[in-house]
């Protein structure tokens, strides 16, 4: 379709609810993945987090930023959707593809 | 005592295939309710999901987040917010009840169907969540529009719409009969849980949240976002399912599967969202248009999953481009028209405003769909009235169940495809519906439209008021009328007046 998607055609990452849990993803996702460029909407109701190819989110980088633990289970509560697959470990969330075009 | 993590027991727990000594293993899990692709056990058995859950964590977080939609709907309830409600907004509320509430029910049915006979344990654990997920969804769109029923009989629809014939609640059925309730639980898993789910469910319980903040409405936005982070979860049943078809040569099927779920849906959900977010929704609280949330949602997030998982982009892809240019804009044109026959009060809504703002989105929108509204607005101004309502019956497609239309102007170019088979002639609105017959004509060639329905004898005589009461209209509630009383055509009267 257009440029703009075309140039967004790897993008990945999570969409969250919007509150302080998105707020709190938006800066430790940044803070795991220091290599990337995000791209963050703000759709008032949510948040999508952007970024080429590949993107961690880990555990006690989120509690830290939240101010508060918070297992990866718990983080469903928010995760209303995402772009590029999931992958979910006891301690991290990996979204990613596996194919880049 | 420290809990051992997840990942140590995880497998255990959840693969629980066993070799039957009684029984051979196809009659427990039967071809035509299991797999009919004859893919091995061996295979299946590779089945990882991607998003894990354990049962523990399930209920945790599931209590954490019903607590949270349903307190957020206590709290709200005391405010003012449908006291003085746009009715625009109220006929979004009343479509999407109507539409979703129990169609989470046959979801669940579905779901449960991937419990019993889904040939993989991991498919089976992960549906178990899914089940119960649905149910959750059921019981919320169930709870939360009734107190709004005392108020405006028409909310009664979120109940009451699946147990009658109105013509919008036969094209949802057909299609969830499709694709939800008649499918084995591999092709099932295929095109409800990957095609519909991480597809147009988006739009539905996450683009139309947008609005719905926009509007002050935090009850509904915070429910169907709290509903999708369960979809999220659980359509991540389709992507290993997939995979593992394609690795053992079926993808033409898996393909096929996923194309003509998508279509279905799609088809739907124009109206249940498009129209909404393009014409329902008040001019100053729309954030996107429907064709840039379909950009956002489909073009671009869901067609990526779908080329990741080693599927081609669906065949009909340029047609879904045009049709995201035209369907709901028609189906608003007709819909509106035919507005005692649904169970919401559906605007005209295209004032010299709202039609400035669609030709911006939809260039080209005055010179085509303009000329429509042209006419009914000129009928308004004079007191017309009655000649905005049709007189003719429009032709139905007998795969998506709704009025057969295209975009107006100079050169109208409405025309059903036809289709001879075993002597009863077809009409489709599209190559894509026509289509999905051919892939199996068995399965829908016994199917009749609300149109044929009046023909057959079985709405007999087909008089209007015979119709609308075999619709549910003025049974269940009164139907629709211009959720604005006709105001949006007061800007032409101030415009004629300068």
């Amino acid at each position: 379709m257009s440029g703009g998607e075309d140039a967004r055609k790897n993008s990945v990452g999570p969409v969250l609810r919007a509150g302080e849990v998105a707020d709190a993803v938006v800066e430790a996702i940044q803070e795991d993945n220091p290599d990337k460029q995000f791209l963050i909407e703000d759709r008032v109701a949510y948040i999508r987090i952007e970024t080429e190819g590949e993107c961690v989110l880990r555990q006690e980088t989120l509690s830290d930023a939240l101010g508060r633990p918070i297992t990866m289970p718990e983080v469903e509560v928010n995760l209303t959707s995402f772009a590029g697959r999931i992958e979910t470990t006891d301690t991290e969330m990996r979204f990613y593809l596996k194919k880049s075009l | 005592m420290a809990l051992l993590d997840r990942s140590d027991w995880y497998d255990i727990a959840r693969d629980t295939n066993w070799t039957p000594g009684y029984v051979p293993r196809e009659e427990i899990f039967p071809p035509q309710l299991s797999d009919p692709y004859g893919i091995p056990v061996e295979q299946w058995e590779t089945f990882d999901e991607p998003y894990k859950v354990s049962y523990r964590e399930y209920v945790k977080i599931q209590r954490e987040k019903d607590s949270s939609a349903y307190s957020v709907k206590a709290a709200l309830s005391r405010s003012k917010f449908h006291d003085d409600l746009d009715e625009g907004w109220a006929s979004v509320l009343k479509l999407h009840y109507g539409a979703v509430a129990l169609t989470e029910y046959q979801a669940c049915q579905f779901q449960a169907r991937m419990v019993r006979f889904g040939p993989s344990p991991s498919m089976r654990n992960m549906a178990t969540y899914g089940m119960l997920d649905e149910l959750r969804h059921a019981q919320l769109q169930l709870f939360f529009p009734h107190e709004l029923v005392s108020r405006d009989r028409q909310y009664d629809w979120a109940h009451e719409a699946a147990h009658t014939k109105n013509w919008a609640v036969l094209g949802g059925r057909h299609a969830i009969d499709d694709i939800m309730m008649c499918r084995d639980a591999v092709t099932g898993t295929i095109m409800v849980s990957f095609a519909f789910e991480t597809g147009l469910t988006n739009l539905q319980m996450v683009g139309l949240s947008t609005d719905a903040a926009n509007m002050g409405d935090f009850t509904f936005a915070n429910m169907i976002t709290s509903i999708q982070s369960d979809e999220a979860r659980h359509a991540q049943l389709g992507s290993p399912a997939i995979e593992i078809m394609i690795n053992n040569g079926k993808k033409k099927e898996a393909q096929q599967a996923v194309d003509v779920a998508f279509w279905r849906m799609w088809r739907l959900f124009a109206i249940t969202v498009g129209i909404p977010m393009d014409y329902y929704i008040p001019l100053d609280q729309r954030h996107l248009s429907f064709k840039e949330f379909m950009h956002e949602w489909i073009i671009r997030q869901y067609d990526r999953q779908v080329r990741d998982l080693g599927l081609e982009t669906p065949w009909y892809w340029d047609l879904l481009a045009d049709d995201i240019e035209n369907h709901h804009h028609c189906q608003q044109g007709g819909i509106w028209s035919w507005r005692p026959t649904v169970w919401w009060n559906p605007p005209g809504a295209v004032g010299p405003r709202e039609r400035e703002w669609l030709e911006e989105k939809y260039p080209g929108w005055n010179d085509s769909y303009g000329t429509y509204w042209d006419v009914i607005t000129d009928n308004l101004l004079h007191g017309r009235e009655e000649k905005t309502h049709p007189e003719c019956i429009p032709i139905i497609c007998n795969m998506c169940q709704i009025p057969i239309s295209n975009r107006p102007g100079e050169a109208w170019k409405a025309r059903a495809l036809q289709l001879e088979h075993e002597g009863r002639r077809y009409n489709f609105c599209t190559e894509p519906c026509r289509w999905i017959f051919t892939t199996d004509p068995d399965r829908y060639k016994h199917h009749l439209t609300i149109v044929d329905r009046m023909y057959s004898g079985e709405i007999d005589p087909p008089t209007l008021d015979n119709v609308l009461t075999y619709m549910g209209i003025g049974v269940v509630s009164e139907g629709g009328r211009d959720g604005h009383d006709y105001s949006w055509v007061d800007g032409f009267r101030t415009q004629a007046a300068e």
